[in-house]
């Protein structure tokens, strides 16, 4: 009793604010540069086949993820991951489920030279695009330059990814004392926080600041092979590491977690109790928390309305 | 040229201050991170990026190009490596924190949601929250050493789901903790106290500081300017210090100071008392709360708060008026710890008395309800000084003579204890399994030679079959819940054992404080209610004892048993605390007359006439006596010459597992 009361005086003294932070308004892009990215994200011909797009993968139009349990690149090759959202993806504090890419511009290099995926490389991605009057035309106007380097093509696929924020969800704006939630996301919301799920979901992604182990309390499949942590540190400790998702238009990105396992969020939510904060969560708190969940959604980025 | 190189020597110093500040910003935010259960992580992950962007600004410094600073540069290289093992070392900080917080959150939020517990179970409940109370201070004080006791489980007899569901989720959570501790008290402290990269950061400064102000020397012409250039960003550093220091000495402040009362924190006290020079002779007192659980509970949380401040700060004043050198500590929730210095045992136990009487005086209004308070008060100077001070503390709990109790090393209060616990299980466990039985001693007629009574004396068997005295158990037992299940087994089966027998009378024993156990009477008399056919053969026998405070209450349970038709008995008369006032107020029918003076009637002519007289007196208020421990034929004869009416002793028999079909004894 008496250490929870010090417990609620630290949080309530101490850490008045919300760890959940809302999504800036009115963030800063070039939106000529943008838009050019935009045409780039959409096109086929940045894939060797000319079958798929950044598009095929991340519909930014609903949740920003791929539904399928992996995505299929070049000559319909499966990936080995499930395909993690790009909406609000600046936000997150290093890139791919295993965070081996630091940024946008390093994310974006990955997929496109993938043999699974776009199965490009630099030089063909350069030459492609340098055959389009069009895009010579554009870029030119952008960039002030007469040749395409893959350098500026990244640079501008980064920068529609900056342009993909999902602002003015309920929650932000109970944040920024705008409206108040209803009975249920409260709830939720308080549960969310007793269970100890916001330990690692916060921030303004809600997720996407820290890497956590998926089964820290019990093991998680541990014997399939996932591109984790461990990959890039080498680190035996890293094992069945991974990026913790950001929880932002979650109900839009089904399935969940890395291997696709939990079709709905419902399984997600009882998998990650039980896995990850060792508890048994009832299907009534469930429910509630979803109810959080579906708060978080967003607004779609203007610059989808945009051409 | 000159300017050149002061733009150069200006970006390097600016760079390497730079990084210096986001290592510190990091480990600031690593200390807030453990410390604060609710976090945004982005601020850290930020401090992550912002110390590499940091070190490769550093290492791109313009001046490095220069062979003169190619030893600098070597040095910057090999920074590289500590700080990747540092942010590493912070990855897995925050991952295992993550988990300790949840699972510290869940066993907090578990044992508040204790409802299935504390019907069945308050001993476990209190046991759960001494775990709790462990992690807690081993995370707070960064100190596996607070861990060292091994027994972190519950275990319950319950097979009620419930609690076993409520006990197997407890220790599924402190067995994770268990585990996991090591590591994050390992990982925190690799992070907090590697010096290795400020020590690398200082030598690369000492270095290029060297170095440049050869290069200053060259440059003859600028070199003044040059060098108040260098004392200004000298300057930088040290106001960037400064703030760094501020922000520190905050953090410092929560852990040292308790955040509601403002006194001393616990870890405060600890480091004092680990500092051996700090105090010189020092006494400590410890002051605990009565009952405040149920303040908490009655006027809720704001209330117990308020409580808290305003008596931490009445007891700041009131020890002034002492005039003694002396510091207050709040060691935990209701405990506050006063450390004396220089100072006489006796005028401690003065001071201790005097604020006791100060403490339950006064009248404490919070939101104007007034609450009066309780305290129980250790004393102690012998090390280690909190620990036995804590024992003293408990000692104090338990008496009902005094609320203060000064530590007394040949109470060898600390073994007790252990052994205490390792006895309270057994006896739960004899409880559970049905080993808690009552023995029969037969009771004599010396004039007749025929058994009429037995006494029903309480044992408990050992799993291998050994029987255990009651002095071995029983007064554990009243300390801890079980007692009461003791007594009520005890009746329960006695019962029984008066039906089966019914020719014989039987005695149970009670206690003073029994009889003002209101449970424990409520239970003797609805056992009696419910077995009519046997209720007046049931006597009670009274074990004196030194303080009877509410007489009033001891005759009206006396009447009560009497309408039962059941005989009052008083045991150990003739020693101890005898007090023949007793007789002109109690209504007793048999007084049994004491071993120590039954036992030498044959060799002590004194002892003969005590028990004369006592017998005497007895017949004279219309009383019948028993002679205890009569373990000869000698004795049994010549109490019998005297007309003495019963006798009990090994000379007859031994307390029996059941009586004896055969009521007939040969003297």
């Amino acid at each position: 009793m008496l250490k929870l009361i010090i417990l609620i005086t630290i949080i309530i003294t101490i850490n008045a604010k919300e760890p959940i932070s809302p999504i800036p308004l009115g963030i800063d892009y070039d939106e000529e540069k943008a838009l050019l990215g935009k045409r780039l994200f959409f096109d086929v011909i940045l894939s060797k086949d000319k079958s798929v797009s950044c598009l095929s993968c991340h519909n930014v139009y609903d949740g920003g993820a791929d539904s399928r349990d992996v995505s299929l690149g070049f000559e319909n090759r499966e990936g080995n991951i499930q395909s993690p959202t790009v909406l609000n993806a600046r936000y997150n504090f290093a890139q791919f489920w295993n965070g081996r890419a630091e940024n946008l511009k390093e994310q974006a290099d990955g997929p496109l030279n993938n043999p699974n995926e776009h199965n490009m490389n630099p030089t063909l991605v350069e030459k492609r695009v340098n055959n389009s009057i069009l895009y010579k035309k554009d870029f030119k106007k952008v960039f002030h330059i007469n040749y395409i380097k893959y350098e500026y093509i990244l640079d501008a696929i980064v920068e529609f990814e900056k342009a993909l924020t999902t602002p003015n969800s309920r929650f932000d704006r109970y944040l920024r004392s705008e409206i108040k939630l209803n009975k249920d996301e409260k709830k939720g919301y308080k549960l969310f926080k007793d269970y100890g799920c916001i330990t690692c979901h916060n921030g303004v992604n809600v997720g996407g600041n820290s890497f956590q182990k998926i089964g820290t309390f019990i093991a998680y499949n541990a014997n399939v092979k996932y591109p984790d942590r461990s990959q890039v540190t080498h680190n035996e400790m890293d094992k069945n590491v991974f990026k913790v998702p950001t929880l932002r238009n979650i109900t839009k990105t089904a399935p969940y977690f890395h291997d696709a396992s939990a079709k709905d969020l419902k399984t997600a939510l009882h998998v990650m109790a039980e896995h990850n904060l060792g508890i048994i969560m009832k299907d009534e708190d469930i429910e509630h928390i979803i109810k959080f969940l579906e708060s978080l959604n967003g607004e779609l980025p203007t610059i989808l309305d945009e051409d | 040229m000159q300017k050149n190189f002061t733009q150069k020597y200006k970006e390097f110093l600016i760079n390497i201050n730079n990084l210096e500040n986001s290592y510190a910003d990091i480990i600031n935010l690593v200390l807030k991170n453990s410390v604060y259960v609710y976090i945004n992580q982005d601020d850290i992950a930020l401090a992550n990026k912002t110390i590499k962007i940091n070190y490769k600004n550093l290492q791109n410094s313009k001046i490095l190009l220069e062979d003169s600073y190619s030893d600098i540069k070597d040095n910057i290289n090999y920074l590289n490596g500590c700080i990747d093992k540092d942010l590493q070392n912070i990855e897995l900080f925050l991952r295992v924190n993550a988990s300790i917080k949840n699972s510290l959150l869940f066993l907090s939020r578990h044992i508040e949601d204790s409802k299935i517990l504390q019907k069945n179970d308050q001993d476990e409940l209190l046991k759960a929250r001494i775990i709790l109370k462990r992690f807690n201070d081993t995370k707070r004080l960064q100190d596996l050493a607070y861990l060292n006791d091994k027994d972190y489980l519950l275990y319950t007899n319950s097979t009620d789901k419930d609690v076993i569901n409520y006990i197997k989720a407890f220790n599924l959570h402190s067995t994770f903790l268990i585990k996991n501790y090591p590591i994050f008290i390992n990982i925190t402290k690799k992070i907090i106290q590697n010096k290795a990269i400020h020590q690398r950061i200082h030598i690369i400064k000492k270095e290029f500081t060297e170095v440049s102000l050869h290069d200053f020397k060259a440059l003859d012409k600028f070199a003044t300017i040059l060098f108040t250039l260098f004392f200004f960003s000298f300057l930088t550093i040290i106001i960037l210090l400064i703030k760094y220091q501020k922000e520190n000495m905050k953090l410092q402040y929560s852990y040292t100071y308790d955040q509601l009362t403002n006194l001393y924190n616990r870890r405060k006290f600890e480091l004092d008392i680990e500092n051996n020079n700090k105090f010189d002779k020092p006494f400590l007192i410890i002051i605990n709360i009565n009952d405040f659980r149920y303040i908490n509970d009655i006027y809720g949380n704001d209330t117990g708060n308020i409580l808290l401040k305003d008596f931490s700060k009445f007891i700041g004043e009131k020890i002034k008026i002492f005039n003694e050198k002396s510091i207050v500590y709040r060691l935990g929730g209701d405990e506050f710890g006063i450390i004396f210095e220089n100072i006489i045992k006796d005028r401690v136990v003065d001071i201790t008395n005097k604020l006791e009487q100060i403490i339950t005086s006064n009248n404490f209004t919070i939101n104007s309800v007034n609450i009066d308070l309780n305290v129980n008060i250790s004393i102690n100077n012998v090390k280690p000084i909190l620990e036995n001070a804590d024992l003293a503390l408990k000692q104090a709990k338990r008496s009902s003579i005094s609320n203060i109790c000064v530590f007394d090393e040949k109470q060898h209060l600390k073994q007790n204890v252990q052994e205490n616990m390792q006895m309270v299980k057994t006896i739960k466990d004899a409880l559970a399994e049905d080993r808690i039985i009552p023995f029969f001693q037969p009771i004599v007629n010396l004039q007749t030679s025929k058994i009429e009574k037995y006494e029903a004396l309480v044992r408990l068997r050992l799993k291998n079959g050994e029987i255990l005295p009651p002095f071995k158990f029983l007064e554990i037992a009243q300390k801890s819940s079980q007692y009461h299940n003791i007594t009520k087994v005890m009746i329960e089966k006695t019962i029984q054992t008066a039906r089966k027998y019914p020719q014989y009378r039987f005695s149970i024993n009670f206690s003073m404080q029994d009889i003002l156990d209101k449970k424990i009477t409520t239970t003797l008399f609805e056992l009696l209610d419910e077995n009519k056919d046997t209720d007046a053969k049931i006597d009670i026998e009274l074990l004196e004892s030194e303080q009877l405070d509410d007489m009033q209450i001891v005759k009206l349970f006396i009447d009560k048993v009497h309408t039962y038709g059941s005989y009052i008995l008083v045991d150990d008369f003739g020693t101890g605390y005898s007090n023949f006032s007793y007789f002109s107020e109690l209504a007793i029918d048999i007084v049994k007359i004491d071993g120590s003076i039954v036992k030498e009637i044959v060799t002590s002519k004194r002892k003969f006439h005590m028990l004369k007289s006592i017998k005497e007196f007895a017949n004279g208020m219309d009383m019948k006596t028993v002679s205890e421990f009569v373990e000869s034929r000698d004795i049994a004869l010549k109490l019998k010459s005297i007309g003495a009416t019963y006798a009990q002793g090994y000379y007859f028999s031994q307390p029996l597992e059941q009586p004896l079909d055969d009521a007939n004894v040969t003297i």
